[in-house]
């Protein structure tokens, strides 16, 4: 289990302002959990790889009719979003 | 895997029920981190989150019904739920004592929620090893 | 703990920068450790000269020249965005500090909060 500096919780669609600001935030050691609208990010196509973790929560992600297997991110469930934030040594919710 | 050390939260809200999905989110991660054992300081609600604490909200009955459902959290795991007051009078969410102090014409905060000052978050802050933001999603 | 309020909305047209600086506002009171930071449309809070009385809202030019007195430890606006809105620092109220970047501030606090 590598630690994390600093868990980002996104919960906004890709265009929204602080989406973009958040992405410019990311530093190495971080980790990136994508919730609610924030998901979507996964169905952009040809959007850059980010070097850091990247999660997905999965309820979020089926319920928009995503793919089941995204390639640029790991699907968590709530115990394991409970765990991140455990884990992290800060949390920023965007 | 390393154990999961355990932590405090304190969860703040700030989209509305019925304009955001913050009070889901929130709720099911509220109910997630007891699952794990860990403990909740409190609940603040803060902005548009008072919404929430509204006992004259009326959805659809083939919707769920959010404020009850946090009500009824918060009950059976006896964690404090706490409006902040300056957005709850904004907002029109009041408790007995507000009402009479403001002569309105009624009062609609919800058992178990209480109305207090933005103190309430800072004691949160202090006392949490957590603090989790639920805003609207946009 | 050390706490960054961001306020990334401009004013007036909503509530949640409002709400934002009381967050920052009371931690001071509690002598907790705060600062503000302003960042895209939200640097527009910063503005001299507000003029609110036809929109039937406070100006918060006051609240914000006041931050420092009441304990508010600073108040950054990101450089970025106050050249895309031709703010120059004679243009801000007194006391803001620009942030060249907001990864570096944002990591340097335990604790961050939107208003919404």
């Amino acid at each position: 289990m590598t630690p994390i500096h600093t868990l980002h919780i996104l919960n906004k669609p890709p265009e929204h302002p602080r989406s973009v600001a958040c992405m410019n935030a990311l530093r190495p050691g971080d980790a990136l959990l994508l919730t609610e609208n924030a998901v979507l990010a996964l169905a952009v196509q040809g959007d850059t790889a980010v070097s850091i973790p990247v999660y997905a929560l999965a309820p979020d992600f089926v319920a928009r009719g995503l793919d089941q297997s995204p390639d640029r991110a790991a699907l968590v469930d709530f115990p394991a979003m409970v765990d991140l934030t455990a884990q992290a040594q800060n949390v920023i919710s965007w | 895997m390393a154990a999961i050390q355990l932590q405090n939260y304190t969860l703040v809200i700030t989209g509305a029920p019925y304009s955001s999905q913050a009070p889901q989110t929130a709720l099911s991660f509220a109910r997630a981190a007891i699952t794990a054992g860990h403990t909740l300081d409190r609940v603040f609600l803060y902005g548009d989150g008072v919404h929430l604490a509204s006992a004259l909200s009326a959805p659809p009955s083939d919707e769920t019904h959010w404020p009850d459902e946090w009500a009824g959290f918060l009950k059976d795991n006896a964690i404090p739920g706490v409006a902040c007051i300056a957005s709850a009078l904004r907002r029109g969410v009041v408790n007995e004592p507000e009402q009479k102090r403001y002569e309105l014409p009624a009062s609609n905060l919800l058992d178990p929620f209480v109305i207090a000052g933005l103190g309430e978050w800072v004691e949160g802050t202090m006392t949490s090893s957590r603090v989790i933001y639920f805003h609207a999603g946009g | 703990m050390s706490t960054l309020i961001v306020i990334d909305q401009p004013p007036y047209g909503t509530w949640a920068g409002r709400e934002a600086l009381d967050m920052a506002f009371s931690l001071a009171a509690f002598d907790q450790p705060v600062s503000l930071l302003f960042t895209g449309a939200g640097v527009n809070w910063l503005r001299k000269l507000q003029q609110t009385s036809e929109i039937e809202q406070k100006s918060v030019e006051k609240n914000l020249s006041a931050a420092p007195i009441f304990g508010v430890e600073a108040l950054y606006a990101d450089a970025d965005a106050c050249t895309r809105y031709g703010l120059r620092l004679e243009d801000m109220v007194a006391g803001v500090a620009m942030s060249e970047s907001n990864s570096e501030l944002l990591h340097q606090y335990t604790h961050t909060a939107f208003a919404g």
